[in-house]
């Protein structure tokens, strides 16, 4: 088991019970730059675990560091502030809004956000909202969702909704993305697309947390994974290392791979 | 009264119901905030308004607290009656506001129908406090002193009955030659068919309404049955045929909205200018058609005749309405009314995103508050009473109402709804005239059925409303580039 030397998200004894139900029961977990995979059967507590990271849930018990920042118990949006951001599992378009006020919602620190702002509109409300613009529509052509920006995002496709779920978090230029299952229900030539994209991103500066169940995704895309199990941290490491041990095999895998 | 003196009273009620909701759309429309306790802040606003506005000592009957009497506190300005009163509105909308905030602190996390609930609930016990403690603002008994800025000067007019009547006349004329037009935009798209058989159906519609209501106010109506006479088989006659012609014009046309245009500005001609043309005629009366015509014109007020409060009152509360209009407008057209509507479609995104969403919900809430304020002010002004039995919780389901008729998120949709609703909750007033008294309380229940009916259609086949959602352009200003 390699130990990453600077991690940017660091968790610690991170606990979280639903009544009487552990789902997250101490678990340690520190992520590095680049591309880590988060695998595990259904139920080992993946998606609990991005809830308690991002603020979504208020962990029982532990600690959450980003970026040498505490940010355990942090509502989201503070979290989102602090350059951590997620997508959902299944995706989250706004429905009655068009593709384009989707994106446009996503980058920080839009001065006219501010509601006084807003009202008075100072010089930099124009500015801010021409660059909001700006980046709304490049990021659009950058995962080919250009043609459909008018559409009300409510209309668009399965595969469609996946891109500009990450289309949207990707505009908040954070510092590292937990990216809840991209690749479910996409179809092989989309897939690929996306998984295209990170490794551009990836070269760019983003590090990316990645939960995903294709083991041969994972493999080809990952520096590192992470695999969970009934809440803890099975094991991690080099993605030839973790599929080759046999408590994952056990686990997660089977006897088949 | 002649149509005129009815109709300034119904469009002041419109206006200030639309600047109530206004208020609502703001927390509905754009944030998603069922506030069922929305009439709270109309009542506080009414009575804070008043209560800052009001001098102490003025009446023996009330028993509250003694009034701020800021109506007389500028007594040495030139207007400055209406300078404390205005001051008084906004101490007003930010009492509204306050409260608002008291109430969405605790309950704004809740779910949505949890908050719908406990919004009702806290709404019902304001007014109840306010209906039974008298030492506060003289409980059920109400408050009789309401200042009415500037009513003193009212009414206005020259010295010359020729000048009075082209000052205020002309204007008047104008609105109602701008208002056809408009209508005639409206309808240009209806080819000539659908626009004659919409137009027959209309006036068969208005002739078998003439005749049912003449043969009600015969004794037929007390035996309890419809006897078969000449009056109603006419109007039956002209109602299948009202409903044919109708039919046939619907099924030629994709213009629903330019036909209903056309039949309501029909039916409004016939009864605002034809009714009194007809007295012109045949009896000499000029009367009404005058009063009608130069509706802001009236020739009764003062020696030479001119602008009379109530008149005036209305172009008050209009501008106040055009002002809440363009401030929401302003709001909601902004990456903030973006991040405001996020929230109605689905918190989690923006949270997640990085936007506080607890923050804009409580300033969502504030803003819609203080508008249904101001309204609550208008409203007190506009009345010269107030008692907790005006801010029932109806005032809120309502408001709903008229919101969800003209179109959820559409702030011109709000104030057609307001129209829609108040024209047939109160326009429809006039026929109670035509009716035995006995039937009065049915022809309410009537009224309320007849809305009830309307927004199960609206809801039923056009859900987003008559307008549906407005869109949305936020401004950049001079060398802006455009969304499209």
């Amino acid at each position: 088991m390699t130990e990453i030397q600077n991690p940017i998200l660091d968790v610690q004894g991170l606990e979280k019970h639903f009544g009487g139900i552990t789902a997250i029961g101490g678990l340690d977990m520190r992520v590095g730059e680049g591309i880590t995979g988060l695998i595990g059967p259904n139920g080992a507590g993946k998606t609990t675990f991005f809830n308690c990271v991002t603020g979504a849930l208020t962990p029982d018990a532990g600690r959450v560091a980003f970026a040498d920042g505490d940010i355990t118990g942090k509502r989201p949006s503070a979290v989102a502030q602090e350059g951590l951001v997620r997508t959902f599992q299944i995706p989250r378009e706004l429905p009655e809004m068009t593709v384009r006020e989707n994106l446009q919602l996503a980058p920080r620190g839009q001065s006219g956000e501010r509601l006084a702002q807003a009202w008075l509109r100072g010089d930099e409300f124009a500015d801010d909202e021409r660059r909001v613009r700006e980046k709304a529509a490049e990021m659009a052509e950058f995962l080919e969702i250009d043609h459909v920006l008018d559409a009300k995002a409510g209309t668009l496709s399965g595969g469609q909704r996946k891109l500009l779920e990450l289309a949207r978090v990707l505009l908040t230029e954070p510092d590292m993305i937990l990216l809840d299952e991209p690749l479910a229900g996409v179809n092989p030539t989309l897939e690929q697309k996306i998984l295209d994209r990170i490794h551009d991103l990836e070269s760019q500066g983003y590090s990316f947390l990645f939960i995903e169940h294709d083991i041969d995704v994972i493999m080809e895309t990952c520096e590192r994974v992470v695999v969970m199990h009934q809440g803890q941290v099975l094991t991690s490491g080099e993605p030839a290392d973790v599929k080759s041990d046999d408590r994952v095999i056990e686990a997660y895998l089977g006897e088949e791979v | 009264m002649a149509l005129a003196d009815f109709f300034i009273s119904l469009l002041t009620f419109v206006t200030i119901y639309s600047l109530f909701g206004l208020g609502l759309n703001v927390k509905f429309g754009f944030t998603g905030l069922i506030d069922f306790g929305h009439v709270a802040y109309f009542m506080i606003g009414a009575y804070v308004t008043v209560f800052v506005a009001m001098p102490a000592g003025l009446s023996e009957t009330y028993e509250g607290l003694t009034g701020l009497g800021l109506a007389t506190a500028f007594a040495g300005v030139p207007g400055g009656d209406l300078l404390g009163w205005l001051v008084a509105l906004v101490i007003g909308m930010a009492a509204a506001a306050l409260v608002s905030v008291l109430v969405g602190i605790p309950t704004i996390r809740l779910r949505e129908d949890y908050l719908a609930i406990t919004a009702l609930g806290i709404a019902t016990i304001l007014n109840a406090i306010f209906h039974n403690e008298r030492w506060l603002f003289n409980g059920a008994f109400g408050i009789r002193e309401v200042h009415e800025p500037l009513s003193g000067a009212f009414p206005i007019g020259t010295g010359s009955f020729q000048l009075n009547l082209l000052l205020f006349g002309l204007p008047s004329v104008a609105i109602l030659g701008y208002a056809a037009y408009r209508t005639a935009k409206v309808v240009r798209p209806l080819s000539v068919r659908p626009a004659l058989l919409g137009t027959g159906a209309t006036l068969a519609l208005a002739g078998s309404v003439v005749f049912v209501i003449t043969t009600m106010t015969g004794l037929v109506v007390d035996l309890g049955v419809f006897v078969l006479n000449v009056d109603n088989t006419i109007a039956f006659v002209l109602l299948v045929g009202s409903v044919v012609a109708g039919r046939a014009a619907l099924t030629e046309t994709d213009h629903i909205g330019a036909l209903l245009a056309l039949a309501s500005a029909l039916l409004f001609t016939l009864w605002y200018l034809g009714q009194p043309l007809v007295a012109f005629v045949t009896e000499g009366e000029t009367a009404d058609l005058l009063l009608n015509l130069f509706w802001l014109y009236d020739a009764t007020a003062g020696s030479a005749g001119g602008l009379d409060y109530d008149r005036f009152f209305f172009l008050f509360t209009l501008a106040f309405l055009v002002g809440a209009y363009l401030w929401v407008e302003r709001t909601v057209n902004s990456p903030y009314g973006r991040v405001l509507r996020a929230v109605r479609e689905d918190e989690s995104v923006p949270e997640a995103l990085g936007k506080p969403t607890f923050r804009y919900k409580i300033q969502s809430l504030m803003f819609g508050s203080a508008l249904a304020g101001a309204a609550g002010g208008l409203w007190a002004a506009n009345i010269g009473f107030i008692d907790p039995t005006q801010f029932a919780s109806t005032v809120t389901f309502f408001a709903y109402t008229a919101v969800i008729i003209g179109g959820t998120a559409n702030n011109r949709g709000v104030i057609l709804g307001t129209a829609v609703f108040w024209v047939i909750n109160s326009g429809t007033r006039f026929l109670d005239d035509f009716f035995p008294s006995e039937y009065a309380q049915q022809l309410a229940a009537l009224r309320l059925i007849l809305i009830g009916a309307l927004l199960i259609v609206i809801l039923y086949y056009r859900p987003e409303g008559m307008l549906g959602e407005q869109d949305y352009d936020i401004d950049l200003g001079r060398g802006g580039v455009s969304d499209d």
